[in-house]
This record gives C-alpha cells, sequence and structure tokens, in this order.
C-alpha cells in the first residue's frame, strides 16, 4: 500500500511512535507536503499538531485548538454543557482535590472513574460500591498516570444498559459542516469495542435525527474542522454527550461502505482548503454495514493478549479487509492487539451479519490465537441479532468467550495424527494382520 | 503404542493403524475408520473421516500442528515421548509463577528471601495495555525473581521461583 517506508527507531516499539521530532524529521525527508497522523499516538496530540505545522507541513486533521479542547475531557465537556447538550453529571478532581471523593459520593452510584486525559479504556473503573471508591480512584491514578504521565481524574454517573453511540462528522475550512449518520459500537470487552455497524438498531428515525443533529451542533460550537467523531452513551431513549473524537477512528469503514464517501479522501480535501463537495442532504445511507476487529488474544482466558508468527494468512472473499499484518510476520506484545478488520456490507442487518459470519469462519489465521470463534458466535447470537444488546453484553454473556473444545475434535486429532510423521511411522510399522486384533500389543 | 497430542491443555491419547483405505484412528475407547489425508499443498489438504470430507488448512511448528476445519482454529501439541521422559522426573521442582500471558514487568512487590502467603501479590505486568497482577500460588519464600522491572517476557515464562517454608 506504501510506495515508500521510513524507519523510525526509540527506546520502545511505543516510544519510537511518540517521537515528534524524528516522525517530523522523516515526513521532511521524504519531502512529504501534508502529514496524516493515523489513529491511536501522537493523532490526538495537539503538540504535534503544531509541530508539524510550524515544520512547514500540512496537518491532515482538525486545527490543535480543536484537538486541545476536545482532548481535555473535562474542558470537554463543560464546554458541550456550556452550549447546551446533554451531559452526564459529574465530579471533577482539580476543580478542588481535597473534596474531590466527598463529590464523588455526592453524584450517586453507580459511577465510572475516568482518566482527563488519554483513552482506549485505560484507568477507567465502573464503582458500585461505595466502600471500594477511594481504592478504585487510587489504581486508576497509577495506571493513568504511567501510560499519559498525567494523573487527573474526574467521575462520571454510571449508566446501567447504556449503548455505546458515536456521530460521524465532517467540516472544511469555509464553515460547512456535515454528519455521515451514526455508528453503534456497543459490543465491547474492557471498553475497547469488537463489533461496529451502522445503522444503529437502537434508533428510531426521530432519535437518529436527534443525535446526528446534536453532533453537528457540537462540532459546530467548536468550530470543527475536518474528520472527527462525536461520541454518545444511550440510555432509556436519553443521549448523553461522551466525548469527541479529534481523528479518524478506526470503525470508519463502516460508514464509508454505507455512504460510499471516502474518509480519508474528504480528509485530505479538507486539509488542502477545498471546500466540502456535498451538502448534507446529498448524504445518504445505503445498507447495513458491520465491521470485526480480529484481535490477537484469548477470549476463553479473560481475553489475555496471544503472541506468534503468522504462520498462514488466508482472507476470505466478498468482505472488505484491512489490514496490518502479512504471512511471516512476528505478532508481538508491542502494540494494540489489533490484526485485521473485516467488514461486511448487505441491503440488511441480517444479510450484513451472515456475510460477516461467512467471512470470519473462512478467514485462516494460523499460529498466533486470535478472537475469531468469539465474533462468529457473538454474530450467530439471538440477543446481537435481535439488536437487544449494550455495552456490558459480552461480560453478562461470558458462554460467548467460551470455547467448546469438544466440537470436531476427532478431526482436529486425526489430522494432527495424520501430519505427524512419527505416528504414520509406527502405524505402517505395524503389519495389518497385527493391527488388526486390536490394542492387545499395548 | 499410544501416541499423546494435547488439545487446549488436555492431553488426548491416540494411534493410527493400517487398513486397506488408509488408517483407523485409535481414540479412547472408539475407532474412527478410515481416516486419510491427501496434501493439496504445503498448508491446505482435505481430511477423510468416516465418509466425510474436510478441507483443512494447517501450519506446523515445531511440536505444534496449527489447524482451521470448518471455521475453528485448535493448536495441537505432539507430546514428543523423548522430551515426555526428561521432564517427567522432576520431583524436587520448586514452586513458579508463571507469565499468563507475554509482556512487561511494570512493577515488583516482593523481594528475595521474603515469606509471601498464597494469593499475594508477586508483581505487576502489563500487556497490551493490560496490567495484570502475578499472585503467589501457595505459601513459600521468594528464592529469586527471574524478570526484571522493564524487561519483557513470552507466555509461560517463570517469573518468579518460591521455596517451600522450612526447607
Amino acid at each position: 500500500m506504501a510506495d515508500l517506508a521510513i524507519p523510525i527507531s526509540g527506546r520502545t516499539p511505543v516510544a519510537s511512535y511518540l517521537d515528534i521530532a524524528q516522525i517530523i524529521a522523516a515526513a521532511r525527508e521524504a519531502n512529504a507536503g501534508a502529514l496524516h497522523p493515523g489513529y491511536g499516538l501522537l493523532s490526538e496530540s495537539a503538540e504535534f499538531a503544531r509541530a508539524v505545522i510550524e515544520a512547514g507541513i500540512t496537518f491532515i486533521g482538525p486545527a490543535p485548538v480543536a484537538i486541545e479542547l476536545m482532548g481535555d475531557k473535562i474542558r470537554a465537556r463543560n464546554f458541550v454543557q456550556r452550549n447546551g447538550f446533554p451531559v452526564l453529571p459529574c465530579a471533577i478532581e482539580e476543580d478542588d482535590p481535597t473534596t474531590f471523593v466527598a463529590r464523588a459520593h455526592a453524584v450517586g452510584f453507580p459511577l465510572l472513574v475516568k482518566p482527563t486525559l488519554g483513552g482506549g479504556g485505560k484507568g477507567m473503573r465502573i464503582v458500585r460500591d461505595p466502600n471500594s471508591l477511594e481504592a478504585a480512584i487510587e489504581q486508576a491514578r497509577s495506571e493513568v498516570r504511567r501510560y499519559f504521565g498525567d494523573g487527573r481524574l474526574y467521575v462520571e454517573r454510571y449508566l446501567e444498559i447504556p449503548r455505546h453511540i458515536e456521530v460521524q462528522v465532517l467540516g472544511d475550512a469555509f464553515g460547512n459542516l456535515v454528519h455521515l449518520f451514526e455508528r453503534e459500537c456497543s459490543v465491547q470487552r474492557r471498553f475497547q469495542k469488537i463489533i461496529e455497524e451502522t445503522p444503529s438498531p437502537a434508533l428510531s428515525p426521530e432519535l437518529r435525527t436527534r443525535i446526528c443533529e446534536a453532533a453537528v451542533g457540537i462540532a459546530r460550537a467548536a468550530q470543527y474542522q475536518n474528520a472527527g467523531t462525536v461520541e454518545f452513551i444511550l440510555s432509556e431513549g436519553d443521549f448523553y454527550f461522551l466525548e469527541m473524537n479529534t481523528r479518524l477512528q478506526v470503525e470508519h469503514p463502516v460508514t464509508e461502505m454505507v455512504t460510499d464517501v471516502d474518509l480519508i479522501a474528504e480528509q485530505i480535501y479538507a486539509a488542502a482548503g477545498c471546500k466540502l463537495a456535498f451538502s448534507q442532504s446529498d448524504i445518504a445511507s445505503n445498507g447495513h454495514a458491520i465491521e470485526l476487529r480480529l484481535y490477537a488474544e484469548a477470549p476463553e482466558r479473560g481475553y489475555v493478549p496471544t503472541t506468534g508468527k503468522v504462520l498462514l494468512l488466508e482472507y476470505p472473499d466478498g468482505v472488505r479487509i484491512d489490514s496490518g499484518i502479512m504471512r511471516g510476520q512476528d505478532i508481538t506484545p508491542a502494540f494494540d492487539p489489533m490484526l485485521a478488520k473485516i467488514i461486511a456490507h448487505a441491503p440488511s442487518r441480517i444479510e450484513a451479519a451472515l456475510q460477516a459470519h461467512r467471512a470470519v469462519r473462512e478467514l485462516v489465521l494460523l499460529g498466533c490465537e486470535t478472537n475469531a470463534s468469539l465474533l462468529a458466535r457473538v454474530l450467530a447470537d439471538e440477543a446481537f441479532l435481535s439488536g437487544q444488546f449494550h455495552t456490558g453484553y459480552l461480560e453478562e454473556n461470558p458462554h460467548l468467550a467460551a470455547d467448546n473444545f469438544a466440537t470436531g475434535l476427532s478431526a482436529f486429532l486425526a489430522s494432527a495424527a495424520l501430519l505427524t510423521r512419527p505416528v504414520r511411522a509406527s502405524a505402517d510399522a505395524v503389519p495389518e494382520l497385527h493391527a488388526a486384533l486390536g490394542s492387545w500389543r499395548n | 503404542m499410544y501416541h499423546s497430542f494435547e488439545v487446549d491443555r488436555v492431553e488426548h491419547r491416540l494411534w493410527l493403524s493400517t487398513s486397506q483405505q488408509g488408517y483407523r484412528l485409535h481414540l479412547r475407547d472408539q475407532v474412527i475408520a478410515p481416516v486419510a489425508f491427501t496434501h493439496h499443498s504445503e498448508s491446505s489438504g482435505i481430511l477423510t473421516i468416516a465418509g466425510e470430507s474436510e478441507p483443512v488448512r494447517f501450519a506446523i511448528d515445531g511440536d505444534l500442528i496449527h489447524l482451521h476445519i470448518r471455521g475453528r482454529t485448535r493448536i495441537v501439541r505432539y507430546n514428543d515421548p523423548l522430551r515426555a521422559l526428561t521432564s517427567s522426573n522432576d520431583e524436587t521442582r520448586p514452586l513458579i509463577a508463571r507469565a499468563p500471558m507475554p509482556g512487561t514487568v511494570v512493577a515488583t512487590t516482593v523481594s528475595p528471601g521474603q515469606s509471601v502467603s498464597a494469593g499475594m501479590a508477586l508483581m505487576m505486568i502489563e500487556s497490551m495495555k493490560l496490567e495484570t497482577i502475578i499472585r503467589s500460588p501457595q505459601d513459600g519464600i521468594v528464592d529469586r525473581i527471574h524478570v526484571k522491572e522493564g524487561e519483557s517476557f513470552e507466555r509461560d515464562a517463570v517469573l518468579v521461583t518460591l521455596s517451600e517454608e522450612g526447607r
């Protein structure tokens, strides 16, 4: 895909991707006119965006001031509330650290402890028992401090049976802002998404219009340019602003499939100063798209990360595959466990689910355990197919994570036996007559 | 003589015998016949088992046979009889805490010579943004810490060795 690769180095693999000076030097060396920050790592760093711009390179993303506003979760929340959009009750530590715990109790339980900076579920904890609040705060703080170098926290009211709905927005430098409908991302483990889809089975047409218009309103208030995602929590027909991601999302392909808009191309046009080529009424959502995230992890062992080497890799036909791996590659614990994404698109939700189910079973990846069988079980699960699920779905249905090793066992053992030379050799060494007498020799 | 294979840490004993159309698979108290494997490429083939044909994708890595059949992936370990003999005879085997996943040591909370009780935290490890506490498998004295803070390790690596109290 890339026509040029420039190595960067660091003390650890992650450190090299956080080295702003080195990345800008590489962009200069390649004579790059613009830089796309991808997702994760420095993609939501205002400091990085500023450094890119100061180096005379176009940053493909929003203005640094918008990254700063939305990157600080508390500032973002207060900003959204001031502009008249719904947010959840919360208590912010830095308002007055000495009364933080008391104010957290006043918000009411259950609570969610969250870091001011960062993402990816890091440092987040649900607290149901008031007695465990202080311990949860301390644990979250130590985790967050190590990951983001900033231990600031806040607590937010936690809604039971919540659904995670986000809206894709796109803006140009002329104040034009559109939404590209929502994505449903409620199938999660440890606050990380596993399956995303659009449209959401939880939204009525009326609620869809309201949530998408709220997203555009928030982006407009922030004078947002380029691609961004406004995340909401939906519970019992009400939605609340969670946060805004000032970058492209991992799950952007489902939006591309149903709207036929190439989001990365639009990001580049917007960064180049082009006017949006379409208005809100030109954008339609066609059919249903589902994305599966193939992770290097073992759901049956508490979703622990797995490692290995890709010994064999075969992708299924008829679906879109976005992948970062090749045959022969080592899967290490250095980065994220995501290996590839499978994106199905069909006229209806049930057809998209069937297509995704077939694809994840046909995908062959040998050498590293993956979550493929979990994905297949979810896609065949009644609750998922009925659309009645929420962010606690996998936790409440642990049977989905459990693999039944007895299924098809004799086929696996027969293949293994026939593929193992010493096993065949000892059979071949025994004359057929003796073998026919059975197992008396043992 | 039987051969030993392992799937998901469960041992399965089996052997093959020849028959007119391939092999018979002797598995516990059942015999499945005929079984045969036709290679199509270095990584694919067709398993014939009791009249059914199953397309198989496979990769062999030492003792590990990675298989994909009917949408399922399994790792089958062949327990080489020679290796089994060398590792089974260790009565003096120390108590050890192993890594449940590959990762890096974030912090060690005990030091050699310290006595620990079952369930006590020995160290905190981190892997792919996930933190896990390694706890003592039982009462004992910390003998050795094998991986220093900041160092990384593979799954199943020995992290901490313990000795029994009063030994």
